[in-house]
């Protein structure tokens, strides 16, 4: 580990995951792995993405296609959350005034 | 410690076949998966209860023996025990240990009826490779004074004190990660996260929408018609105001950079907005009423 990047060697090790894997997953833009000396890393938030596709993968028999959809609709989730949150704030300022 | 019905949980038959369980399995888990769910406690609960009846069901050995003792499972070791006795053995069943199952998105380990039907914390024969940690979810209080500047606090989360600093501008419901903050990982695994939210307190005064804030200040009928100063406590400090003569009621007055500072961006600041509110003199005196009729008639 060098900072916060582990490399894709020890990752693949410790999940025992082919490393073909990885590399369709950033084929399909889903995580990015960074090149430092010769050698291909996952920073910690890239971890936690590619623990949740593996989990995905494993428990659900989801395959890549199905990867980059749920990641897709994940991310609309969460930005719809973050608009909610605001309306909820923005709606209690409303109440407050009445 | 309540008996679980397994079958019931994943909607099956007592003579379902393996493959009934897998397919009841996989239909639940693709609704009910924590990845799927996120902040969704229920979903989480669920899912834990899907994965540990198809843990029971799915073995064959561990199914036999949820089977066979149904709901006197809490007496299962003193069965066998009796059992064997009569056979004459002299080895004991029961207990299949199991090797540290962790879900890795925030789930506890499976339920006490089965660590007490089948020993240990279960072990999903896929997946005894090293995993995240748990997650952990705090939520902490604050009031809108003290959103306002970046301060440290610290918090206690599962026993263990966290020292964090809270940037100016945090809003309501907002969620921060703080890395590595969780349980310890499972074989090896890197720790989970904490994930804290905040709640802000509404104040009497300041009503913030967005980065802005709103206030409204009385001023008497005379300020309005005549105009005048008004000291006006902002969330920074007192600021003198002229009050134009003919203020209406309701008039709303910006100031720029009085308000909310914006998370993350240093020395921005939304906007202060005051609405005047004109107090009507009530129970004038006789000298006043006459003044306010000379005035009517002019």
């Amino acid at each position: 580990m060098e900072n916060n990047l582990i490399s894709i060697k020890d990752v693949c090790a410790h999940h025992q995951v082919e490393i073909n894997f990885i590399q369709s997953l950033e084929d399909f833009g889903l995580i990015q792995t960074k090149i430092v000396k010769k050698t291909t890393f996952l920073d910690t938030d890239e971890l936690s993405k590619l623990e949740r596709y593996l989990r995905l993968s494993q428990d659900l028999e989801i395959n890549l296609e199905g990867l980059h959809a749920v990641s897709h609709l994940l991310n609309q989730l969460q930005e719809v959350q973050k608009e909610l949150n605001s309306l909820k704030n923005e709606l209690n300022y409303y109440k407050q005034l009445h | 410690m309540d008996y679980i019905d397994y079958y019931k949980i994943l909607d099956l038959k007592k003579d379902a076949s393996t493959d009934d369980i897998k397919k009841a399995y996989r239909k639940l888990a693709r609704k009910h998966h924590p990845d799927l769910n996120p902040d969704n406690e229920e979903a989480n609960k669920k899912f834990q209860q899907i994965n540990e009846a198809n843990e029971v069901l799915s073995d064959p050995e561990k199914r036999k023996k949820y089977d066979k003792y149904g709901k006197d499972w809490q007496h299962a070791d003193q069965l066998d025990a009796q059992q064997q006795q009569q056979k004459q053995q002299q080895s004991q069943g029961a207990g299949y240990g199991g090797g540290g199952y962790s879900s890795g998105y925030g789930g506890e380990d499976f339920s006490d009826f089965f660590s007490s039907m089948f020993g240990g914390g279960g072990g999903r024969s896929s997946r005894n490779s090293p995993f995240k940690g748990q997650d952990y979810n705090a939520d902490l209080q604050l009031n809108l004074i003290d959103a306002y500047t970046t301060h440290k606090q610290t918090l206690t989360v599962n026993g263990k004190q966290v020292r964090i600093t809270i940037s100016a501008g945090v809003e309501n419901g907002q969620k921060i990660k703080l890395p590595a903050y969780g349980a310890p990982g499972v074989n090896n695994g890197p720790p989970g996260d904490l994930f804290i939210k905040f709640n802000i307190a509404d104040d009497p005064k300041f009503k913030r929408k967005g980065n802005d804030i709103y206030i409204q200040e009385d001023i008497d009928l005379y300020t309005a018609v005549l105009g005048g100063e008004k000291i006006v406590e902002t969330l920074n400090g007192k600021v003198k105001l002229k009050v134009p003569e003919g203020t209406q009621p309701d008039a709303s007055l910006r100031l720029k950079g009085k308000g909310f500072p914006l998370y993350k961006k240093e020395n921005q600041f939304g906007d202060l907005y005051i609405k005047w509110q004109v107090k009507i003199p009530t129970n004038i005196n006789t000298e006043q009423k006459e003044l306010f009729e000379k005035l009517s008639k002019l």
